[in-house]
């Protein structure tokens, strides 16, 4: 329980949001004794408002897996694909994935993962449809591929009214009218347009809620790290997206980031330099990692991962329209995926954009040995914000679950350069 | 007078500077760390002393720096080997605005700003490819001294080349290479070129600024730096204190908290 400003005794955010997190564990492992049809997807690209209509319970496999890492167990699920026969190079996602597959579905939260009624993959990540694939082996539920356009070329995105968005925005909706109809198979039940605006009107208060949040960490000091403390805010975001459950929770995290504002909180107590992270963390040692940069006072007041982690949506100012559902479902699912993954080679402006917003000192860069894909774009973006704004960067490496990637004594030096870096920069500016 | 101690713990050296108060090197010293970095921090600092004539109390000031710098427990602050890299290239070249060092386990491009600051760095990741390591590999299978393989690869007539970047694996390419007839000149030649394209790719990823310096225990080594400059197309500063440049920025910056008037303040030993 935490106080108010106004003395009113309320549950705290954090707890709010342990509770739903057990609260979904525990809705999965008993969807199917329940006879409540499961769907996995991914955290991108995913018809959740579709899904929900239909009252799937929704298993992502990303998070599994990234659970396994913030749970300390991942070199055992990587273990048993790995000797089952996957490189090491590949996605550790998959790995951990694989290792739940081969651990009789067992998942170190205690959750016994059911296998899916239905799985949805989509073209925002090229990992994901070889991915579903695997499952298509193992589980036999023949995956269902939703192709979503990217963005083809930098400052370019088909905008509503253009020929090239009408003619995505109909390929999008199209597939998602397929998709009703497996739902329907599966379920046995009708669609109903009703309940899909139901979820879609609570998707926008949450979106709303989310892009409030994210603003709010414009303020000095940070109320909040994005990289530590956000990475929970997103969990539950992404998990019960579409609910009323969801809408209580990210009100209550406005109210708490809002009341520790007013109280003049910040999450460092001693706030120096302002950061932001790009890419994807490090679940398997990211506080150690958050650690290491607050204690030179440095806060990650922004990340572009919590726009991607959120599909999009995010601060894009998308919302869905509930009067006409499924066609406001398919133009949003069009654009926002254009600022989800697949913009990552242009996110450059997004960055320099955050820097001004959140009066940023510089960028932290986190390639992925196992995902190239995200690391793909980071030089070139590096070098953009470097010379054309001589903002400090630092480009550290290790890997989104895999300890064996984790260097600390290599991780440390760079981090402490970085900060003399920082402190010799701000000496010469004059000083803080 | 005022004096003050550079101290720079690496992964396979530790070297010591003493400067006085016009920042001139009075002492100097260098060993190779066996087990315990603490142990070799105390004792080259112990080195230094003796060569410069100095009682620790003597001493206003040291900075500790290198990947064992929270091992110097007499050490009064720490600083990274990248900053004192930069400080002690820029203080002899001042004109330097790019650094290369290459050390043991890890090389550094720098970037440096007017003001002798450090703008951008990147490093070798996860990997010794392009550090004095691989270097390390060739001395062991070729039984040589470190010292003889740069003259030696001068000396080269048909270069071989090295497709490995593996430290590791490099051993068995060099012994596969002498089975197959390949003179040992030839073979170094190809180790020394096959780190010089690595270290340039390095370089250029900070912008490759003139001028250049090049620092670190491999600057030592004729055939690299003719290599490099040859792979860079530019000429580099090299110091005949390059080995020790860590270790001069280290005492520099120990100068400054000495002239600020700074305590000596012990650091406590970080478990790393």
């Amino acid at each position: 329980m935490a106080e108010t400003p106004s003395g009113v005794l309320r549950v705290d955010a954090r707890a709010a949001g342990q509770r739903l997190v057990n609260q979904w564990l525990a809705n999965i492992h008993t969807a199917p004794a329940r006879g409540q049809p499961v769907a996995y997807i991914f955290v991108m690209g995913n018809a959740i408002e579709i899904l929900r209509s239909f009252g799937f319970e929704m298993v992502f496999p990303e998070i599994n897996s990234l659970q396994t890492g913030v749970r300390k167990a991942a070199p055992d699920f990587l273990a048993k694909a790995e000797d089952y026969g996957f490189s090491p190079d590949v996605c550790s996602y998959v790995k951990a994935d694989v290792g739940l597959m081969l651990s009789n579905m067992e998942h170190p939260s205690g959750t016994h993962m059911p296998t899916p009624d239905l799985a949805i993959a989509s073209s925002l990540c090229n990992v994901y449809i070889k991915w579903a694939e695997i499952w298509e082996r193992r589980f036999g539920t023949p995956a269902f591929v939703l192709d979503i356009p990217g963005k083809r070329f930098e400052s370019w995105r088909p905008l509503p009214g253009t020929p090239q968005y009408e003619a995505d925005k109909r390929w999008v909706e199209g597939q998602l009218r397929d998709l009703i109809a497996r739902c329907e198979d599966i379920t046995g039940k009708k669609f109903d347009p009703d309940r899909l605006a139901e979820v879609e009107t609570h998707v926008n208060e949450m979106v709303r809620l989310w892009t409030e949040i994210l603003q709010l960490n414009q303020h000095r000091p940070a109320p909040y790290n994005s990289m530590l403390d956000g990475l929970t805010y997103i969990g539950v975001l992404n998990a019960w997206r579409g609910t009323p459950e969801g809408v209580e929770y990210m009100r209550l995290l406005r109210d708490e980031v809002a009341d520790k504002i007013a109280r003049g909180e910040g999450r460092v107590p001693n706030e120096r330099f302002r950061l932001i992270f790009s890419g994807t963390p490090c679940y398997v040692n990211m506080r150690r990692l958050v650690e290491l940069f607050e204690s030179h006072g440095g806060v990650f007041a922004a990340s572009d991962y919590l726009t991607y982690a959120a599909g999009g949506l995010d601060s894009s100012g998308l919302f869905y329209d509930p009067s006409r559902p499924l066609e406001s479902l398919a133009e949003v699912t069009t654009l926002a995926s254009q600022l989800g993954l697949s913009n990552h080679f242009f996110s450059h402006h997004t960055l320099a954009r955050q820097v001004k917003e959140y009066a940023a000192d510089g960028i932290v860069y986190h390639g992925i040995k196992s995902c190239r894909t995200v690391a793909t774009s980071m030089a070139d973006n590096r070098e953009y914000v470097t010379s054309r704004y001589g903002l400090p960067t630092l480009y550290i490496e290790s890997d989104l679950i895999d300890p064996r990637y984790w260097s600390d004594a290599q991780i440390k030096n760079r981090v402490d350069a970085f900060f003399e870096v920082l402190e010799q920069r701000s000496l010469l500016d004059g000083g803080q | 007078m005022l004096y003050v101690v550079g101290v720079d713990i690496g992964s396979t050296q530790a070297k010591a500077v003493a400067l006085d108060e016009r920042a001139q090197i009075v002492g100097q010293a260098l060993l190779d760390i066996e087990m315990n970095m603490g142990s070799a921090a105390q004792e080259v600092f112990d080195q230094v002393l003796r060569v410069a004539g100095l009682s620790e109390s003597e001493i206003a000031f040291t900075v500790a720096t290198g990947y064992g710098r929270y091992r110097v427990t007499f050490g009064d602050a720490q600083v990274t080997e990248i900053s004192c890299h930069a400080r002690g290239a820029t203080a002899e070249f001042p004109r330097t605005r790019t650094v290369l060092d290459i050390g043991g386990q890890d090389t550094k491009a720098i970037r440096v700003g007017d003001a002798g600051e450090v703008m951008d760095f990147a490093m070798n990741d996860k990997c010794a490819a392009g550090t004095g390591r691989f270097l390390g590999a060739a001395s062991f299978a070729l039984e040589l001294p470190l010292s003889d393989l740069g003259p030696l690869a001068m000396q080269a007539t048909a270069p071989v080349k090295i497709t490995t970047t593996c430290t590791v694996f490099a051993e068995s390419e060099i012994i596969g290479h002498l089975a197959k007839g390949h003179r040992a000149e030839d073979v170094l030649a190809g180790m020394h070129y096959s780190i010089a394209t690595r270290c340039a790719s390095l370089v250029r990823r900070v912008g490759l600024t003139p001028e250049i310096t090049f620092t670190g225990g491999v600057s030592r080594n004729a055939a690299m730096v003719t290599l490099l400059q040859q792979v860079l197309g530019m000429p580099l500063n090299v110091s005949a204190q390059g080995h020790f440049m860590g270790a001069i920025g280290a005492a520099l910056y120990a100068l400054d908290h000495a002239r600020a008037g700074h305590p000596r303040a012990r650091a406590e030993e970080v478990p790393s």
